[in-house]
């Protein structure tokens, strides 16, 4: 993953210190964001954390009490009219009009996005062939299913090729394969270069795309970091040995504790798969590993596969935003880390890529 | 897909209000039962108002030959009054649709969607009025004014129609909520047909209805269609009706633009 906040490049978003209240509910409270051009930036947090209502104000569909924002320059505040020419929003609820065409939809926000006719109209087929509802173009948007309404929603941001979108919940209640088309379409814009603010709830949905992660909790930025950042910030990752014999295992798990003086809850033998598994604490994954290693060395224990694995983002999600007032933005020591009893509760299947950090 | 963005003309408040009027007809044109209420149900009260009423002698008629002659303008009035509620409902709907935040999200003119909205209505309006006098005709209503008369029945209709509409807007702005909106609009505007000379002339109406219906637009508007098909003076219609269309439509239009804009 490329370095997400390179010194020097001016941030396509910026936003400093924004607040914003409801009455006597304080939905952002100083929340500061910076998203480098052409970066994917994902707003995690749990319902009521602020992270709509911080789009809303990004899309100038929403006003801050106080603060600051800036879009590719222009302040948002100060110039809403020129700064709506340069974003794309694609809300929780389609903004369409489900009595008209989805191409009628298409070619009317084009239009009153400034578009001439001839160049909306091109723009429509286009879109419609790219996001797979060409089929459906004229058709009304009411007989579409939740995965196309959202993905003429998407096209509908696009017409004008927006160079910052703004995503606010995008997958939410569809189904896995709508999901997985619309995750291709943004995937796509990655690749374009288009700078993206997305809100989701899904982890694996911030783990897949985001350049940084923000975690939103209570109308503030508690962590900011790459997926790959905040999962080690946890302080704890799992070893994890599988081995030759299944008859080797109990002698396995206890070299490894003995020899990273584990507390017994911390390390698991799986006799079925032939596996164990530590939980540990500590910066130094490759000393773990190394000493792992040489104590199943020293008990003449063969292996086939030893790996250290980071956490999940859902432990980092957890971790961070439990109801531990102040965590701030520094990483969680390992004595802030999470009750034990919750990290091995976790599925132990990872993606490759999660294997053995460097 | 490449990147980069299309330069974005900026906001001009007629050709986005001429796109919102094109997309308010254009779903009329693609959902056509949506003209049952504004166009079809008109035709039907008028006919049924007429076979029904039309033939009892009324002592005053205010200058009309018959009830017939006085009833009809009235029902043309009516209608339009009981139009009018849709306006705002439709805004009310796109309010409380994504459609909202669609629209406040693009670099297009703020007082567009109202503009557009009640431009469209205006020629839906129109068309009522067109379609109600063609059928009075058949009925036997004459108007003495000729073509130019029709002209002034179209305007005064569109003029009442688009006045209580830009109210409705408003109002169902403010309710809030579609289904209560649906239930609040529609009742002021049956009874504001009743407390005024539409279906008889003021003095004609208990007491306590005269003061009422005495400053009413819906009687300035029958009134005003009566003198232009029987002749008679058309001037204090004429000044009343038109206080009261720029009052509706310019403090609760600029009110409803600014809710508008507010969003949730």
């Amino acid at each position: 993953m490329s370095d997400p906040i390179s010194p020097g490049v001016a941030p396509a978003i910026d936003a400093a210190d924004v607040v914003k209240s409801f009455g006597a509910l304080t939905a952002l409270n100083g929340v500061s964001l910076s998203v480098a051009p052409g970066t994917l930036a994902a707003l995690l947090g749990p319902n009521g954390a602020g992270k709509t209502t911080l789009v809303r104000i990004i899309a100038t569909l929403s006003r801050p009490d106080s603060g600051r924002v800036r879009v590719l320059g222009v302040d948002v505040l100060a110039q809403p009219a020129r700064a709506r020419g340069l974003i794309g929003l694609t809300g929780q609820y389609a903004g369409l009009d489900e009595a008209l065409t989805g191409r009628d939809n298409l070619v009317l926000i084009g239009r009153l996005a400034g578009l001439r006719r001839r160049s909306a109209v091109d723009r429509a087929a286009e879109l419609g062939a790219a996001f797979g509802v060409a089929h459906a173009l004229d058709r009304a948007v009411r007989t579409y299913s939740g995965g196309m309404r959202r993905r003429l929603d998407l096209a509908a941001s696009l017409m004008t090729r927006p160079p910052v979108l703004v995503l606010d919940e995008p997958t939410t209640g569809l189904d896995p394969a709508s999901r997985r088309q619309l995750w291709d379409v943004i995937a796509g814009l990655r690749t374009d270069g288009t700078t993206m603010v997305l809100t989701t709830q899904y982890l694996d949905e911030a783990d897949r795309f985001a350049d940084v992660v923000h975690v939103l909790d209570r109308g503030r930025v508690i962590a900011t970091g790459t997926a790959s950042e905040l999962k080690s910030r946890v302080g704890r990752s799992v070893v994890e040995i599988r081995l030759q014999h299944a008859a080797a295992v109990p002698a396995a798990a206890a070299a490894v504790r003995d020899r990273l003086a584990l507390p017994p809850a911390d390390v698991r033998a799986h006799t079925g798969s032939g596996s164990v598994t530590a939980t540990v604490a500590g910066a130094d994954a490759t000393g773990t590993l190394l000493a792992a290693a040489a104590a199943l060395r020293a008990g003449g224990i063969a292996v086939t596969g030893l790996a250290l694995r980071q956490p999940s983002l859902d432990e980092a999600f957890l971790a961070l935003t439990d109801g531990r007032q102040g965590v701030g933005d520094r990483p969680a020591r390992a004595d802030e880390a999470p009750a034990r009893g919750r990290a091995r509760r976790l599925p132990a299947a990872r993606r490759g890529a999660d294997r053995v950090r460097p | 897909m490449t990147t980069g963005s299309v330069a974005v003309a900026r906001p001009a408040v007629w050709r986005d209000s001429a796109l919102i009027a094109g997309r308010q007809l254009r779903v009329l044109r693609l959902n056509p039962g949506r003209m049952i209420y504004p166009l079809v149900q008109p035709v039907v009260l008028l006919v049924l108002f007429v076979s029904v009423l039309g033939n009892l002698a009324v002592r005053h008629a205010a200058g009309a030959e018959s009830y017939r002659e006085f009833l009809i303008p009235g029902i043309f009035v009516q209608n339009a009054v009981l139009t009018s509620p849709t306006s705002g409902l439709g805004v009310l709907r796109d309010a409380a649709s994504g459609v909202a935040d669609r629209f406040r999200s693009l670099p297009m003119s703020r007082g567009a969607v109202l503009a557009g909205r009640l431009g469209a209505d205006a020629i839906i309006f129109a068309a009522q009025a067109i379609l109600l006098l063609a059928v009075a005709t058949v009925l036997g209503f004459q108007l003495r004014s000729g073509v130019p008369g029709m002209a002034g029945v179209v305007a005064v209709t569109v003029g009442v129609g688009v006045g209580f509409a830009t109210a409705s807007c408003w109002l169902a702005l403010l309710i809030g909520d579609p289904e209560a909106a649906e239930r609040v609009l529609f009742f002021p505007a049956i009874a504001l047909a009743f407390l005024s000379s539409a279906f008889a002339p003021v003095s004609e109406l208990a007491s306590w209805m005269r003061p009422i219906a005495g400053v009413s637009p819906v009687t300035a508007a029958a009134d005003l269609v009566r003198a232009m098909a029987a002749g008679g003076p058309a001037a204090g219609p004429l000044l009343q009706l038109g206080c009261w269309i720029a009052g509706l439509t310019i403090v609760p239009g600029a009110l409803a633009t600014r809710r508008w804009q507010a969003g949730r």
